[in-house]
């Protein structure tokens, strides 16, 4: 009797694996591309579903896809997914990219950020900086309007300034980074910082516009409920944990876009049932695969996979402010030794199938002032025995080292390898083992400087400059800074206070030569990251911040 | 009886009382929300008014008094990411998490009674071999396992189907299939062994003999006392059900408890997880409750207390 069941089941297993993976023949379509587009397109007849892909990614770009020509007014429904469920979608409060993702779709900045980062007009047709640096004068857009109808004008500027300050606010500190904002007449406006700010124009494309009048008549709640701005989509509805729906705005001051007709977002957590769905037609644009799950898609027409760079500068940080005191590493010689022991490539090639570019500092290749050339670290561990000697550390030395667990793709198994890269040079754990820790207490023991010596993290940048991420990591009094050079911090201040983009570029491209020399880390890589969109998707490019504007995106109705 | 429904009703109370000390203090083992809630370039005091603003700066046991009296008004709290009371998030969410349930449990029993009579009336044959590994296949797939089978076939496969979401009234279909696989795999087993264990009893050999038909011995006699079995075990299954679909929900992104709880563990939003938390306990002591209660009113050969 139980044989006989076991057999039943075997068959229908078996049965349901027949399904799922029956033969097919399929067309390979892949956008790979080196600033330039290059379209792979080959017929191909596979007898088993996975197909084999070519993987040359030393520079990775995303290029815009266009295949027909767009149409001449907004129409089509075009389904994004997004990954999390998003707390907010006005840009004070929208806590993470997905959440901003949507936000960006519906309000528009003062000033607009292009791809290569640059600062071009938006809702400012044009400003001028005061001679010390502090003051700015913006000459704002006329005729515009909001998705209520009303006009927007210099009042406005100045009410989404003091909403965006209110303390119930998640991001209230960055519209703090403004001292004052008046109106000088109905379409000019002046705004004070206290020191001069290199990165205050650039933040004022995140300033999304606030209608007063309904602002004033809704209130904070009211707003976050029904955000009404001056963006390419308007705000129709959003059924909680389901879906929000936005619609084209007809009256939106960009003549010819948007370019479809209604946006949906739907939070889809699950990347197994996000793959699905975009192979099923049901959403468009599915983002936040690994190198693996992409794989599965090769070789469907359907969907056409996209892979960047993402601006997250993976490291292992030293410590010389509490735990690190005293250790070998503060030797200059040991830390470039143990960035001269790793072979970055050979764990990125192990973990990551390649996919990733190497890092040569925490300026990355996406970021203003970037060297290029200044190399990564090569693997000598010759040279890093070497530097051990002359430090006094011929036979090594015993060092703390922790990770976080569950934080970030593979980062445990890139935590492994590397120990054993040290051990090969001498160099072992405290307890002979990585500190492994849950993130959560991970980040507590990090902001707290608690971590042992030697630990792991990433950051990322979202503006295109280094900035933020050096004066977080590398000023002492920053919260998750575990390491201060007297010298950098020199050149980090100067890039902090450097208005003029040339100038600032070249302190950048010093601080990366810096900390080339210094290393006050292990350096490691920019993980490439991957998303799935539908062939009928035109138009769309994603950025290395995993951000995107879908206000230039149209469909190809062909499906 | 009324002291029995009295006593019941402390233990219950204990109960949730033991669920809230346990996920108040497991969940601050885990790290500090500021960490998590707060962007890491954030100067200092942005993250000391977060702390503040939350009450996290003060002694533990504090917190716990108010979170407890505060539990006790059915104040459930504030959601950290969302800064919306966490009940009204649940109560939006409520509605989906329940009707995928019921359907499920719904499919459970309407699938796998009959399979389990017609075995249990005739073990042994191919009808019953099969309705019996089809029990052994929903109760040992794994359901996450399962529901992603279901998308690849008919969603991704043949196309019937939509792969998640709640935008049809089909949408349940996937969900519902695997949410009740395990269930399923329980019933059929169950209602077999009781239906074959009936069939034995002395009172079925008495009705024969009167000359009832079968099909009257079935539905008053066997049926009847089979579904006094199978009280507990369904209502166990909708329990764990409603709160067990945490990941048949978030693979089917289902707007649901089950799913926002996924997200919250994510965010680390204590106060979100606490409540839901809370409210699933809340479930499955109620559900048990009411077990018993049915137990004491239709089957007379129970008696409780005096």
């Amino acid at each position: 009797m139980l044989r006989k069941s076991i057999v039943v089941i075997f068959l229908l297993a078996a049965g349901l694996l027949l399904i799922a993976c029956q033969p097919q023949t399929v067309e390979v379509t892949r956008v790979v591309t080196e600033t330039v587009t290059e379209t792979v397109t080959e017929e191909v007849a596979v007898e088993v579903t996975r197909v084999v892909t070519e993987t040359d990614t030393e520079q990775v770009e995303v290029t815009r896809v266009v295949e027909v020509d767009a149409p001449a007014k907004a129409e089509g429904e075009l389904v994004v997914a997004i990954t999390t469920f998003p707390n907010a979608i006005t840009p004070p409060n929208a806590a993470e990219r997905q959440a901003g993702n949507v936000t960006a779709q519906i309000f528009s900045g003062l000033v607009w950020i292009e791809d290569d980062n640059s600062i071009s007009p938006a809702l400012a047709e044009s400003w001028e900086l005061s001679d010390d640096g502090k003051e700015y004068t913006l000459h704002l857009r006329q005729g515009v309007t909001f998705h209520n109808g009303e006009t927007f004008d210099a009042q406005d500027v100045v009410t989404t300034w003091e909403a965006g300050k209110d303390p119930k606010n998640a991001y209230a500190y960055v519209y703090e980074e403004a001292d004052s904002v008046t109106v000088v007449d109905d379409y000019t406006v002046k705004i004070t910082t206290p020191e001069p700010d290199p990165l205050f124009l650039r933040s004022l494309a995140a300033w999304g516009v606030y209608p007063t009048d309904y602002y004033n008549e809704v209130g904070f709640e009211g707003f976050e409920a029904h955000p009404i701005s001056t963006g390419p989509f308007k705000f129709v509805e959003w059924v909680k944990g389901d879906k929000i729906v936005l619609e084209a705005f007809e009256d939106y001051w960009e003549e010819g876009l948007p370019k479809v007709a209604r946006l949906v977002f739907r939070p889809i957590p699950e990347s197994a049932t996000r793959l699905a769905a975009v192979q099923t037609g049901e959403i468009h644009i599915a983002t936040r695969f690994v190198k693996e799950e992409a794989d599965q898609v090769f070789g469907n027409s359907d969907v056409r996979v996209i892979s960047y760079a993402n601006d997250r500068s993976y490291y292992i940080a030293f410590n010389n402010l509490s735990s690190g005191i005293g250790q070998p590493t503060e030797d200059v010689r040991v830390r470039q030794a143990m960035n001269y022991a790793v072979d970055r490539q050979a764990i990125v090639d192990a973990l990551f199938d390649g996919q990733a570019t190497l890092s040569s500092g925490f300026v990355s290749p996406f970021n203003m002032g970037f060297d290029p050339a200044i190399e990564p670290y090569p693997y000598d561990p010759d040279k890093a025995r070497e530097l051990l000697a002359e430090a006094g550390y011929p036979d090594g030395f015993q060092i703390g080292f922790a990770c976080p667990i569950g934080a970030y793709p593979n980062f445990e198994q890139v935590c492994e390898a590397l120990s054993g890269y040290l051990a090969d040079v001498g160099i072992t754990l405290d307890g002979g083992e990585i500190q492994f820790m849950e993130s959560g207490q991970y980040w507590d023991l990090e902001a707290n400087k608690e971590l042992p010596p030697m630990f792991g993290d990433a950051w990322s940048v979202t503006n295109g400059e280094a900035l933020d991420r050096l004066q977080g990591a590398l000023l002492a009094e920053a919260s998750y800074a575990a390491w201060e050079d007297a010298d950098l911090r020199a050149l980090i201040e100067e890039a902090g206070s450097t208005i003029d983009p040339d100038a600032r570029a070249a302190v950048y491209g010093e601080i990366h030569q810096y900390m080339y020399d210094n290393p006050p880390f292990i350096y490691l890589y920019y993980p490439n990251v991957f998303e799935v969109v539908n062939s009928a998707v035109q138009n769309y490019k994603p950025r290395a911040a995993e951000d995107y504007y879908l206000k230039e995106v149209f469909l190809a109705n062909s499906k | 009886m009324q002291r029995y429904l009295l006593s019941r009703l402390v233990q219950s109370f204990l109960l949730l009382l033991g669920v809230l000390i346990v996920v108040f203090f497991m969940i601050r083992l885990t790290g500090d929300p500021v960490s998590l809630m707060v962007p890491k370039e954030a100067p200092a005091e942005v993250r000391e008014a977060f702390r503040e603003a939350n009450g996290f700066n003060r002694p533990l046991y504090a917190q716990f008094f108010e979170y407890l009296l505060n539990a006790f008004q059915l104040d459930l709290g504030h959601s950290l990411k969302f800064r919306q009371s966490n009940l009204s998030i649940i109560m939006e969410r409520l509605p989906s998490t329940v009707y995928l349930a019921t359907i499920s449990l719904f499919l459970a029993i309407v699938i796998a009674v009959p399979i389990g009579i017609i075995g249990g009336f005739n073990p042994g044959s191919a009808a019953d071999t099969v309705g019996r590994a089809f029990g052994l296949f929903g109760q040992t797939i794994p359901g996450f396992v399962f529901a992603l089978y279901l998308i690849l076939i008919f969603a991704v496969r043949l196309g019937w189907l939509p792969s998640f979401g709640r935008d049809f009234w089909y949408s349940v279909i996937l969900p519902a299939t695997a949410l009740s696989i395990g269930g399923i795999g329980q019933f059929v087993r169950l209602t077999r062994s009781a239906v074959l264990e009936i069939r034995n009893e002395d009172y079925i050999r008495t009705a024969r003999s009167k000359g009832l038909s079968k099909m009257a011995i079935g539905a008053r006699h066997v049926a009847r006392n089979a579904a006094l079995a199978l009280i507990s075990v369904v209502t166990v299954q909708y329990s764990y059900m409603l709160g067990g679909s945490i990941y048949i929900e978030s693979i089917f992104a289902w707007p649901g408890l089950g799913n926002l709880l996924q997200g919250a563990i994510v965010d680390r939003d204590f106060p979100l997880i606490q409540a839901l938390a809370i409210v699933f306990s809340f479930f499955v002591v109620t559900l048990n409750l009411l077990t018993d209660v049915i137990y004491a009113v239709i089957d007379p050969r129970i008696r409780y207390g005096s």
